[in-house]
């Protein structure tokens, strides 16, 4: 049916394109002959077009633009008439004859155009003339194109102030007054188009009307374009005669549009002066109007005019405009009970706007209005409407993007409660929302109270525990969102010891309540802030007295100790036991051995409680291996126990080859020059057992495969030796190193080895060391210049 | 002499909202300008004489509204144009990133025989505002999208102080003449070809 009716329309509309053509055709020669008789019957004819009534508005527009730019031509021929001696008046009666009114309409409005421009008569009276003759179409959809067809011929006619136009007793209220009636017809026309045609076609009557919308709201732009429309007569003429069409037309559809077109076309200036006359017709409005719209289409006009200059803020103050937007949308609330929450949202969400703009210092005028809001939201429970949710976000969101500053926002007492009312994947949203633009601000969160406010805040996305929100989100989303929490966490800081710590304190309260799968990426930097505040206490006062102070290391080390254990139920042994290297390092740093030993021992049982994956084992191997190294706190005895054990685990390592290699890195463990360590006994032990492995691997290589295995364990443990043989250890001796060399090159040169060109290169570039060392000469190069390669 | 329609040449104006559209059509008709935003609803023109090589034209500026909710008639006002001038922002990136969409828009809606060489014209407005200091699209940036669309003429105007509105237009109306127009030459089936074509070239009243 539809379709049907969309062809039928093309070809009406085509057969109306058709007609107008061929009589424009015939006007055409009529002008090239200079046949005002014949130029006017086919002119008139060629208009007869636009009688048709089967056109849908945006049909007939195209239609009506083709008889435009026709009459354009016409137009120039007139004036050529008239320039030629031919009386605009006479015209002007002549086209009088046209037999049908619609065409005879169209050119007296285009005469009349040439005749104001003549100045034969006062264009006031013309104008008048023109505006009361296109009473006669009472048709709306004719009569809406007619009269702005009159409009738009006018446009450049009207005596408005500077106008050629404007004089004697033509003045701009006259050029208003066209305006004004013209717009108040074409309304009319409009309005009264609903009640024409059947009932069954409302709804394709109302898209119509609604595509005819801009004819009428036209006359207001040209309105606002009038030349010597001041404040006055705006406040007195134009203001109050539009708004009483507006109301008395109790029209839904035409109210709601000509507000908004009130509000867009005319200044903010004067809106700013006239505001309780605007704001005072929108009770008057049919209770159907979507107020809500309206206001905050001002508000935001209005945000943006005071945003657009400091200096336009005085206008503001002086006219109270907050104290009487906020007056209108109480009384439209309270008005309109059934008001919809997005509805009520949106209006206090514009003030709010409006407000952080006006009145930026005024933070108690918008935790006002934020109380308002809760205090409509109340009893509601959390929001399942998504447009009154979206309109929440932007409420919340507007404070952070006008003070850019987390502070401030702490300081709205009604923030949070707003929050509330969010569900909780949006109030999670728009924690990363307030997280996101705390870490763009770099904005400085410095006291523990804070820090506990502002973890309420975000509490969505710290300890939210609904397993099934967390199942169902996308991993990659949820790693992105704690990433962000991490780096929150790392920027909280305070220069005050004390307080750091209460700080720090107080995330580890909120973080460890957060559940398994966000510990692995908050306690690190909880930690790291922890560690670094240790360092920091160090540094400041060694030779305080350390149990009269409110922080110590020992304070903090005794918490890292809770919180890192948090980690090992999650279960992340690794990232726990490296933790516990961390600290063990620190407190290593603060002299305090009995804690170090202490993180050891945990790092220990994790290592052979929890890590069983081999890789894993092999990275924390060395991790211990490296650390340890590190270590210059421990006594004797520590030491001795914590050395014994790494190199236990080193040589029961899965993997022959990452056996060797853990047991040779545990040959640093005896031989520390900064330490003082020089236990050659021992770091010998390790490297011949490293040998005895590697010769193990090896032989395992040949059983498995055939074929013998890499040489690449005995060229590191050559290494090994050549290092330990510069540091002059008396075990190593020239005939050990030597055979290690000769050992390796035969290993190279057997047919059944691999080839494997890495260990050849690594083999070449430390026999090129060796030499490297014998030309340097002096003691180095005496020690190696026996060494035959 | 050219047709009564080569005398007139129909330029649209087109851009987001508040980039100055209106604004640049008062400064060269009327040589006005006002700081005050008044939104433009629909589609509305201004004429104004022009001589180019020493033969006058009537140039019908249509100036339309930026805002899509005042567009509600549909854009059938395109047609017959001889010159679509583009206007952005220089403080705003996004109405310079929309530049693209207004002139596809203009060419699926006004359909131009030749949609490659039809003659556009951009505008980059407001290069008074903060003395510079707000811009965000640089001069090279517009011109190298004027390059790539087939090399729309670039004008740097200020509406407020009237600079260069002068000689942007001067180039949208050379542009505009430029234009082959395009006449659906209507031919009743009474009149012979020949004939026709006699009448309309001989019409000249100059
Ligand atoms: N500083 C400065 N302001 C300008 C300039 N051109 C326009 N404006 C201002 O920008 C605002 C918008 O100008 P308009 O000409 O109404 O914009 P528009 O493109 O017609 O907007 P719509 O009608 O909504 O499509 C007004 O406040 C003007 O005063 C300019 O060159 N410099
Ligand atoms: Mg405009």
């Amino acid at each position: 049916m539809i379709s049907d009716g969309l062809e039928d329309e093309e070809k009406w509309l085509a057969a109306g394109v058709a007609g107008l053509q061929q009589n424009s055709f015939y006007m055409h020669r009529a002008l090239d002959s200079n046949n005002l008789k014949d130029a006017l019957k086919y002119s008139a004819q060629m208009l007869s077009e636009l009688r048709t009534s089967r056109l849908s508005p945006q049909k007939y527009y195209e239609l009506y633009m083709r008889a435009f730019d026709e009459l354009r031509k016409l137009e120039m021929f007139f004036r050529e008439e008239n320039r030629r001696g031919c009386s605009v008046v006479e015209l002007y009666e002549l086209v009088q004859h046209a037999g049908n009114i619609l065409p005879r309409s169209y050119l007296l409005c285009t005469v009349g155009s040439v005749y104001i421009k003549s100045k034969e008569a006062p264009a006031k009276d013309i104008l008048k003339d023109l505006v009361e003759m296109c009473r006669g179409i009472q048709h709306p959809l004719r009569g809406l194109f007619l009269r702005s067809y009159l409009s738009q011929v006018s446009r450049d006619k009207l005596p408005d102030i500077g106008s050629e136009y404007e004089g004697d007793e033509n003045t701009v209220m006259d050029a208003i007054e066209f305006v004004l009636q013209n717009f108040t017809e074409m309304n009319k026309l409009w309005v009264r188009m609903q009640h024409q045609g059947p009932t069954r076609e409302k709804e394709k009557r109302e898209k119509e009307r609604s595509e005819l919308r801009d004819l009428v709201g036209k006359n207001l732009h040209v309105l606002s374009q009038i030349e010597g429309v001041d404040l006055d007569i705006y406040r007195e003429t134009v203001l109050p005669r539009v708004l009483e069409q507006v109301v008395n037309c109790k029209d839904e559809l035409a109210q709601c549009y000509l507000m908004d077109c009130i509000i867009q076309v005319f200044p903010d200036e004067y809106h700013l002066q006239t505001l309780e006359t605007l704001l005072g017709a929108c009770p008057q409005l049919q209770g159907t109007v979507d107020i809500k719209t309206v206001l905050a289409g001002l508000m935001e006009r209005l945000s943006n005019y005071a945003a657009s200059s400091a200096e336009v803020l005085p206008q503001f103050f002086q006219v109270e405009a907050f104290a009487k937007l906020n007056n209108a949308i109480d009384k439209v609330i309270e008005a309109q009970d059934e008001m919809p929450v997005d509805a009520v949202v949106t209006l206090y969400s514009s003030l709010l706007k409006f407000t952080i703009h006006v009145h930026s210092d005024r933070l108690d005028y918008v935790d006002r209005i934020l109380g308002a809001c809760v205090k409509k939201l109340s009893g509601k429970g959390k929001l399942s409407d998504s447009k009154a949710t979206k309109q929440i976000v932007a409420l919340l969101s507007a404070p952070l993007e006008k003070y850019k500053d987390i502070d401030t926002v702490l300081k709205l007492s009604n923030y949070p409660h707003v929050m509330e009312y969010l569900d909780d994947v949006t109030n999670k949203e728009m924690a990363n929302v307030i997280v996101q633009s705390i870490i763009k601000n770099k904005s400085c969160i410095s006291t523990a109270d804070k820090v506990e406010s502002l973890f309420g805040l975000i509490k969505g996305l710290i300890n939210n525990l609904d397993s099934k929100l967390l199942e169902e989100l996308d991993e990659e989303d949820f790693q992105e969102e704690q990433n962000y929490v991490a780096r929150l966490i790392q920027m909280l800081h305070n220069d005050n010891p004390e307080e750091m710590f209460k700080m720090i304190c107080t995330i580890k309260n909120h973080i460890l309540t957060g559940g398994t799968k966000r510990l692995p990426f908050t306690v690190p930097p909880l930690i790291f802030n922890s560690l670094q505040l240790v360092r920091q206490l160090q540094s400041q006062d060694e030779n305080a007295t350390e149990d009269e102070a409110p922080v110590t290391p020992k304070k903090i080390f005794q918490m890292l100790n809770q919180t890192i254990e948090a980690l090992i139920s999650v279960p992340v042994p690794e990232l726990a036991l490296w933790l516990y290297l961390q600290c063990a390092e620190a407190a290593n740093d603060c002299d305090l051995e009995p804690v170090a030993y202490e993180f050891f021992t945990q790092a220990y049982i994790l290592y052979e409680e929890e890590v069983t994956d081999s890789k894993a084992q092999v990275t924390a191997i060395h991790l211990i291996i490296g650390t340890l190294q590190r270590m210059h706190v421990f006594g004797i005895e520590n030491r001795d126990t914590l050395t014994h054990k790494a190199t236990g685990y080193s040589a029961k390592l899965l993997k022959k080859p990452d056996q060797c290699r853990a047991v040779y890195a545990c040959s640093h463990l005896f031989w520390v020059d900064d330490h003082d360590i020089k236990d050659g006994e021992r770091v010998m032990l390790c490297l011949k057992r490293a040998l005895r492995i590697a010769n193990a691997a090896q032989q395992m290589a040949n059983a498995a495969r055939g074929s013998s295995g890499s040489v690449i364990l005995f060229i590191e443990i050559l290494n090994k030796y050549l290092y330990f043989y510069e540091k002059g250890l008396s075990q190593i001796t020239l005939a050990s190193v030597q055979s290690l060399i000769e050992l390796i090159t035969n290993e190279m040169q057997n047919e059944n080895s691999a080839s494997d060109p890495a260990a050849e290169a690594f083999f070449a570039s430390t026999l090129r060391y060796i030499q490297f060392q014998k030309n340097k000469g002096g003691a180095v190069g005496e020690k190696y210049e026996p060494i035959k390669v | 002499m050219a047709s009564r329609r080569r005398m007139l040449l129909k330029v649209i104006i087109l851009g987001d909202s508040g980039v100055g559209k209106t604004s640049l059509m008062n400064q060269y008709v009327n040589r006005k300008f006002s700081n005050q935003y008044k939104a433009t609803i629909g589609a509305d023109f201004l004429t104004k004489e022009v001589q180019i090589d020493d033969r006058l034209f009537t140039l019908q500026i249509w100036d339309t509204a930026g805002q899509e909710r005042f567009q509600s008639l549909g854009v059938a006002f395109y047609r017959g144009a001889d010159c679509c001038v583009l206007v952005y922002d220089v403080n705003v990136q996004k109405s310079f990133e929309n530049l693209n969409n207004w002139r596809e828009e203009f060419l699926i809606q006004a359909s131009p025989s030749d949609p490659e060489n039809f003659p556009f014209v951009v505008l980059g407005n407001k290069i008074d505002v903060d003395g510079g200091n707000s811009r965000v699209v640089s001069e090279k940036k517009a011109k190298a999208w004027c390059a790539s669309k087939g090399n729309i003429p670039y004008f740097e105007t200020s509406a407020k102080e009237g600079f260069n509105v002068e000689a942007a237009f001067e180039c949208i109306a050379k542009n505009a003449l430029k234009n082959e127009p395009e006449e659906d030459i209507y031919l009743p089936d009474t009149i012979d070809v020949g004939g026709g074509q006699q009448q309309r070239s001989t019409g000249c009243e100059c």
